[in-house]
Order: structure tokens, then sequence, then C-alpha cells
């Protein structure tokens, strides 16, 4: 049971009526309570002026370095275009996409339809302990076990399987949420229809649960759009395009664009790091966008 | 949408976003594709090479990349890289661990001390190996120090806390600075000495940046600081307008790094270098010399994976060493560097050619 | 084979996958843990030792010598730079969720929660992009100099204060971080609150600031707490924008607040790379300790968040 302060003056006890003492003390109250929120306020205010100054520099300075040949030309060293970096970019989102979207609804469809399980809960358990590892980390192992010891190189395998890691406990906790949304007396229906597990879950939870998912994914994806740290150890760079191999083939992506030409001494190079920036700031605020509206809309 | 439908639109997606991954890489089946990373210092060169290089040939992609000296050795050493570029060579310990490793000597760069005073930038202050030393040591802590003053006698230099700038990453030039400092001080020598990476002494306010561009961010973003730049910046470096020291060299006159000081220091050095490259042409003697110059290295792995990049990378460096590709004037000149001499381009020459794809037969 | 099964088998790649991260990672770096001993976090040397000398023997081990590995500056730089970035982040959450929730009326407020949300999902590195190009010249060249002069009392925050790179821009740019997830979780849980508890107050004669002060917020205490732990996780393991702004200082403590640091994500970016340098092999497993050490406290803190913020699941429930 919750203490409520209740604003009781002790000169009411027994009487009332507005005496001097107890109108100041209102007075002061409201001043306190103005004060209040125009701290409030503020604290909104300073973070949409830093919002909005962050989303200006990108955009202006983003727009501005944008040029055709960012879309048609490959790296040239610190000048050139980002049709490599973009189409990195797009390669590793999709090809973690492909590795986390089964392993990431498999493991949600598990969690949600037989949670009372003992694997249900070291799952979501160790779901939980994957979220808690910084990228960097994730980075590390990628770099150590599959380009040093397993001899693949800087490549497109050691980038998606290392970012699909980094995905699967979000998309895995987004479709059991969106799982735990479907109503019981669905699953119940066809179970006592005679349907077997595999058509419970896929032509019936799934389906119901989809906006939920594919929300989840959407904002993996966007996650995978925008890491840096393990991608600079497993994707490397390439100033070209992918050559199709899966190993020993590094690969451009934007983020690296961002971190390591923003520091170059040569106008070219700054621009395509705001080029870049631009590009993936949009991708990212568009991904969200298009994600928080599929939710909202079921 | 039923549900089939929507299997088939997934399906299709996936299937639309795989063919146009495949089609947007036009590789030729005869296409090799090469990766340079390392040194910051060379990297500005190679930016200028490898254009001008896959002009002449198509076939040929090299990416470059500035990651420092370090990231090049090792990633040469660990054969993710083709080519490491290096303004180091590499260490005894590790040549012994890996004798397949070749030092290829590229061109003769050096490097500038700049620093940042407001008023002085154009004045040229004159520094020494001991006072640089003492500097980074944290122990001349001030830009009036006695010993500084001693040096440049008639300069009103500033009562302010020196900003010390050095670099973080495996560094070509934290290698051939720290061996400026220690041939010149054996205190330094004796704590620290010299390495691409070393544990730099903690000075208050001491900042690391990453590259030469990082340097020169740095330098330029703090006042009353001092870092240590490759040549090939030193076009940034004025535009910049911050300033450069006057080094004390091995015969105690104090140069300023240029096209002549640099020359005159490579003569003087070049006959003490090595069949395998490895050699410090630092302290070079004469009164034009100018103190840190060294060789711009190629670290490449002697037997590559396969025999097309083998042979690709034995063509584009002896391409870069040749006095009408690589190693022209139109090129150097803009970073400042100078050629190879005859006799270290014949070295370099031998050393090229001991580069082997897996499958071919021992040469030599 | 059953469906359960062959499903328990497709979702057991996920705890696979991170038992077998944090398997690698320990036995990776188990040389390096002997060899490194306790000091490793008591220590404030990083050093591979002179590279170009001969390797020497110590502790059963063939390493350069002078090599010594302590990340005692590391472990303060990623503490201070969080603890900074909660100090800022956290009231400034808990102003913008009281005031989303309470002061902005329904329809703008969708709107606005909206774009605090959107925050969230810019990527570190445009964040490291924007301290870089914005943060540091305006904090070396205005803000420094105005907080040294004006709080030349206060000892952490006295000159020198060198540039922009350094702990307190590092801890500005992950408090913008970290904001928008306090704000829009606290937000969230102030909207839950029963309004039966603020008729009662109101009934009580208290004014609608009161109301929310001393009523609402209390009651949200387990979220706030739960947020703020999980934001503190958040910000721990926070590589890019660290590594752009934070001056990368190497061996030594932070004097001042306005002095560079280094963080062990970010260290751990910068000497990657080079650590193959090092022909012991020592250097390149000591970052495995680092980043193992990294994960063992960025775990911990997230484990208590998740913790924390279940209890209050189930206890509303």
């Amino acid at each position: 049971m919750q203490r409520v302060v209740a604003a009781r003056d002790p000169s009411t006890i027994g009487g009332s009526g507005w005496n001097p003492a107890r109108l100041a003390r209102l007075r002061r109250r409201r001043a306190r309570g103005i004060i209040g929120w125009g701290l409030c306020g503020l604290a909104l205010g300073l973070l949409s002026v830093a919002m909005l100054w962050i989303l200006l520099l990108v955009f202006w300075r983003g727009i501005t370095a944008l040029r055709p040949e960012i879309f048609t030309h490959v790296t040239q060293g610190t000048g050139g275009g980002l049709l490599n970096a973009i189409e990195g970019t797009l390669l590793i989102g999709v090809g973690s996409m492909l590795l986390a979207i089964p392993l990431g609804v498999g493991a949600g469809l598990y969690i949600a339809l037989f949670s009372y399980t003992w694997w249900a809960k070291t799952i979501r358990f160790l779901s939980d302990v994957l979220v808690g590892v910084p990228s960097i980390v994730l980075g590390y192992f990628g770099y150590i076990t599959m380009v040093e010891l397993a001899g693949w190189g800087f490549s497109l395998a050691a980038a998606a399987i290392t970012i699909g890691i980094l995905c699967l406990p979000y998309i895995c906790r987004s479709t059991e949420l969106a799982l735990l949304q479907v109503p019981n007396a669905l699953k119940e229906a066809a179970y006592a229809l005679g349907a077997g597990d595999g058509r419970v879950a896929f032509q019936i939870a799934l389906p119901a649960a989809l906006p939920g998912v594919l929300t989840g994914i959407l904002l993996a994806f966007a996650i995978s759009i925008g890491e840096t740290a393990p991608l600079i150890y497993t994707a490397g760079w390439s100033d070209y395009l992918w050559t199709g191999k899966f190993t020993h083939a590094p690969l451009g992506y934007l983020t690296y664009a961002i971190w390591a030409f923003i520091n170059e001494p040569f106008a070219s190079a700054n621009a395509l790091a705001y080029a870049a920036a631009f590009l993936v700031t949009f991708m990212v605020l568009l991904i969200s966008i298009a994600a928080r509206t599929a939710m909202s809309r079921r | 949408m039923s549900i089939n439908r929507r299997r088939f639109v997934a399906v299709g997606i996936i299937a639309a976003g795989l063919g146009l991954a495949g089609a947007a890489a036009p590789a030729r089946a005869d296409d090799v594709t090469l990766l340079e990373t390392g040194s910051s210092l060379l990297y500005p060169l190679f930016n200028l090479w490898v254009p001008a290089y896959s002009q002449a040939h198509p076939g040929v992609k090299i990416t470059t990349q500035s990651t420092g000296s370090g990231t090049g050795i090792s990633e040469a050493v660990s054969g993710l890289a083709q080519i490491g570029a290096s303004d180091a060579y590499l260490a005894d310990a590790m040549m012994k661990q890996h004798p397949d490793m070749l030092n290829i000597p590229l061109a003769i760069s050096s490097q500038m001390v700049n620093y940042n005073l407001p008023g002085l930038n154009g004045d040229h202050l004159k520094l020494s190996g001991p006072v640089l030393a003492g500097i980074y040591q944290g122990k001349i802590k001030t830009w009036n120090d006695a010993a500084i003053a001693k040096l440049n006698p008639s300069v009103k230099l500033p009562d302010h806390p020196i900003i010390t700038i050095h670099r973080t990453d495996g560094s070509g030039d934290t290698f051939i600075f720290t061996q400026y400092l220690s041939f010149s001080t054996p205190d330094w020598m004796n704590d620290i000495a010299y390495g691409t990476t070393i544990s730099w002494p903690a000075a208050p306010g001491a900042i690391g940046a990453t590259g030469n561009q990082g340097m020169i961010s740095a330098l330029k973003g703090n006042e009353y600081s001092i870092a240590y730049i490759g040549i090939s910046f030193k076009k940034a470096i004025e535009d910049e307008k911050l300033g450069e020291a006057a080094l004390e060299n091995k015969a105690g006159k104090f140069v300023l790094s240029s096209a002549r000081t640099v020359q005159a220091a490579a003569a003087s050095k070049i006959t003490d270098t090595p069949k395998d490259g490895r050699v410090s042409l630092i302290f070079a003697p004469g009164d034009d010399s100018y103190p840190i110059i060294n060789y711009e290295y190629a670290i490449v792995k002697s037997r590559q994976s396969n025999a097309a990049a083998a042979s690709t990378l034995k063509a584009f460096l002896s391409w870069a060493i040749a006095p009408d590709g690589g190693n022209q004037a139109s090129f150097l000149d803009q970073v400042s560097f100078v050629a190879l001499p005859e006799q270290v381009r014949q070295l370099s020459a031998t050393l090229i050619n001991q580069i082997q794809g897996s499958g071919d037969e021992a040469r030599q | 084979m059953r469906f359960r099964t062959w499903l328990a088998l497709v979702a057991g790649v996920l705890p696979a996958s991170i038992v077998a991260i944090l398997a690698f990672l320990a036995s990776y770096s188990w040389p390096a843990i002997r060899f490194n001993g306790w000091g490793f976090v008591t220590r404030n040397t990083w050093s591979l030792g002179n590279l170009y000398a001969e390797p020497i023997t110590r502790g059963g081990v063939q390493v350069m010598p002078g090599a010594h590995y302590g990340i005692l500056f590391l472990i303060v730089g990623t503490l201070l730079s969080t603890l900074i970035a909660l100090i800022i982040a956290v009231p400034v959450g808990i102003g913008t969720a009281v005031f989303l929730a309470e002061a902005v009326p329904g329809r703008l407020r969708l709107w606005v929660s909206f774009c605090v949300e959107l925050l969230a999902a810019v990527p570190s590195v445009v964040f490291g992009l924007w301290g870089f190009a914005v943060l540091i010249p305006l904090l070396g060249h205005y803000v420094f100099p105005a907080f040294a002069g004006a709080l030349w009392f206060v000892p952490f925050f006295q000159p020198p204060y060198g540039s922009g790179y350094g702990l307190l821009t590092a801890g500005l740019v992950l408090s913008l971080m970290i904001v928008p997830l306090i704000a829009a979780t606290l937000r969230d849980a102030i909207v839950a609150e029963p309004m039966v508890v603020r008729e009662s107050a109101a009934a009580l004669g208290a004014t609608k600031f009161e109301t929310v002060w001393r009523v609402v917020l209390p009651g949200v205490r387990a979220v706030l707490i739960g947020v703020t732990i999980l934001a503190t996780g958040r910000a721990l393991g926070e590589t890019m924008a660290v590594l752009m702004v934070s001056g990368n200082a190497l061996n030594y403590l932070p004097p001042n607040i306005y002095s560079p640091i280094s963080t062990m994500a970010a260290f751990i970016v910068s000497q990657l790379d080079s650590a193959l340098q090092d022909p012991s092999g020592l250097a390149v497993r000591s970052l495995a300790e680092v980043a193992l050490v990294l994960s063992v406290i960025s775990i911990a803190v997230n484990s208590a968040a998740r913790f924390v913020l279940y209890k209050t699941r189930t206890a509303r429930a």
C-alpha cells in the first residue's frame, strides 16, 4: 500500500478557510510546480535540441555531399563514390537476416509455444545474456575464429554470421512477444480440430503474430545496417564491388566510410563520410518508421 | 493476402535480392583483387599509384586502406592482406618466426615534427632528440622550458603546458620517431626503446590519435600541442598553417625536411642497406642530412596462396619501384618522397622475384 | 522427428552461440590470464614490450622484454564515462518522460515520443561523427574554458582542459545515446500507472506537479532502477562513438574531467588488428581477456536490470 503524500495543511484541522498562511503555502506549492514543469520541459527541450542538431548535421552535410557519382562509382582511395559500400551494407544486412530470421523466429516460437519446458527457460535466459554482450566482443570472436583460425579472411560469410548472431536475440524476443499476444483460444481450437504442433505453429500462431514478428525483423535489420565495430574485423574493407565469393573477399560497407573518412584531411573523403552517414541514418530511420507504423496498424 | 501468396512473395523477394547481388558483381573471370593495408604515411602514395596502374591494367583491383603500419605487418603476416604497407621493417623476432616475409623498399620517405603554437607556426622552432624525448616523457612540461629556450634563444616561447600527441595504433611513424629519440637519448633507449607500438610515458594531457590523419586533426584542434607526422601530409600541414620544427641531425645542425636534405641523407646511408632491406636510415651523417628518413616497405609474404595473386603482385610491385612507373617524379613529388637509388631498386627487384604462388616451382 | 524436437534444435542455435562465444573467450584468453594474473585489473600499464628486441622467458612463456598487460585505466575510463553519462541522462530522461506523459496532450504526445524514440535508432558511429565534427570544437573552445573558469573550486573540474577530446565529451555523447531508452521506458510506465492513484492525490489537494513528483514517480521507482541499469549496460559496451571522441589515453588515469580516457570496448577496436605484431601472441590473448572482462561486467549489469524489470512486471500482474 503506497503512502500517498497529501498536501494536507495542519492548520485546516478543526476547520478550514482561506487564511493568509494557507494562501501563501498554496502559492509556494504552485510556484514549485511551475519550476518543476519548467525543468521537465527544459529536459525535453535539451533532448530535442541535441536530436535536431545531430539529424540536421547529418542531413545537411550529407545531402550537399550527395552527387550521382556516389551511386554509380566505387570508392577510389579517398574519393570516388559509395556504390561498393552501399552494396556491401545491403549484402551484409540481407545475409545476416537470412541466418537470423529462421533461427530467431524458431527460437521465439519454441519459447512461446513450449514456455513451460526447461529448454525454453534456458533459451530465454541465454538470449538475455547474448543481448548484454557488447558488439565488439562478437567482432573479436568472429575475427579470431572465422577470419583467422578458420582461414576465411575478411569475408561476407564471417560478417553475416557475426551480425546474424548479434541480431538473434532481438528477433527471438520480438517473435516471442508477438506470439504471446495471440489468443490461446485460437491455438486450442486448432488443436481441437486435430492439428499437430507444426501446423498450429506455422499456419495458425505465426501468421496471427506476423506484424509483431515483422516489426522485430525490421528493427534487427536496422541494427545490422548500423553496426561498425564487428564489421571492421570481419568484413574488412574493399574499394570494389562484391566478387561473389563468400570467403577470402573483403567487403565495403557504409559505416566504415563514416568512421575512416571523417578524419582524413581531404575534402573529398569528408564528403564521402557525410554522404555515407546520411545514407545509413536515412535507411535506419525509414526502417524504424516502417516498423512502428506496421506495429501500430495491427 | 493468403498464406500461400505471402510465401511466394517472400521467396520472390529473397530470390530477387540474391539475383541483384549476383548481377551487381561485375567480376570477370580474370579479375584479381588485392588488399593493401597499413601505413598512413604511404597511403596517399598508394592512392596515386592504384588509379594509374588500374587504368593501364584493367583486370587488377587493388583496395587501399590506411590502418597503420602495425596492422599492415599483422595482416601481411597472417595473409589477410597481400601488401602490408609499413614504414617499419620487421623485427628479428618476427623474421625468425615468419622467415617467408619480405621487406621490399618502395621509396624513401621522411617525417616531420609539427606543432601548433599561436603566432609561432611560421618560425620553425629548433628541436633536438633529447628535447623531444624529454617532452614526450613529461619531463619538459612547458613550452618555455629552459631546454627548449636554449635551442631557440631569439624566440619568445609561451608559458603553457605542452600537449603531446602520439599514435595509438601500431604505427611506422611511431617506429621512426622513437628510433630518432632512442638513438639520440640513452635514457629513452633504456626505458622505452623503439617500436611500432610502445608504452608511451604518462605525460599530462597526452592525446592519442589514429593515423597521420588523426594526428593532424588533433594538432589542428589543440593549441600548444606537438605531434610527429609523415612527410606525405606536408601540404595538409601547410594548408592548416601549422608549424614544422627544424630537427637536429647527427652533425649538430638543425634542418627542415626538404627534397634536398632527404636526398643528402639517403645518399650517405644507402650503402648500409643489407640484402633483406631491413635497415634504419635515422641519423644519416652529413651537415645537410635530414635526420628522420626511412624506407617505405611493402611487407609481403613470399609464398602467396594463389598463382594469379602472386604474379599480379610481382607485376604491380615491379611497376611501383620502376623509375618510369611508380617511382617517377610526378607521383613522388606529390607526397614529397624520394625515389629509390638504383642499387636499392635492384635489391627490391631481387626481393620481388621471390614472391611465388602455391604450385609454382621454387625459384632461385 | 517430432516437430517439437526439431524446433528445439533450431532454437538451440541461439544459446549455443552465446555459450560458444563465452567458452571461446575463456579458453583463448587462458594463457594471458595465467601470465597476467590479478595485476591485469590493478596495473596501469599496457605494453607489448620491446618488439624489436630478443624475446625472453618470463612466467614460463616467451615474451618480448617489458611486456606487461594491465587495464586499470580502461576499467576506470569505462566506469567514469558511464557514470557521467548516467548523471546527465537519468535526470533528463525522467524530466522528458514526465513532461511527455503528463504535460503533452494526446496526439502530440504520440508524435513527440516517436521522435524521441527515433534517436535511439541512430547508429553509434553517427553519434561519433556528430561528437567529432560539432561537439569537440564547441566544447574545446567555449564550454570547457567556461566550466574551468566557473568551477575552479571543484577539484575534478580544474584546468588544464586541453582539447575537446576527453571524459566529459565521451560522457555527453553516451548520455545522448541512452536518454531515449530511459525516457521511453519511463514514459510507458508513468502512463500505465492507474488513474486511481492520481485521482486520490488530486482529491487530497495536491497540485498536478506534486501528484507526479510525489505519487506517480515513486510508484515507477522499480522501473526507473531497472531501466537505469539497462542503460548502464548499453553505455558500458558502446564502442564507436567513444572511440571517436575520447582522446584514447594510454596508461594513465584521468586527472580531471576534461582529460582523455580510454574505454575497454574502444581499446579493443583500436588495438586488435595490430596486436598480431607480437610474435608471442600474448597481445591478442590479452585483448581476449579485456573482451572477457567487458563481457562479464556487461552481462552482469544487463541481467541485474532484467531481473529488476521482470520483478516489476510480475508484481504488476
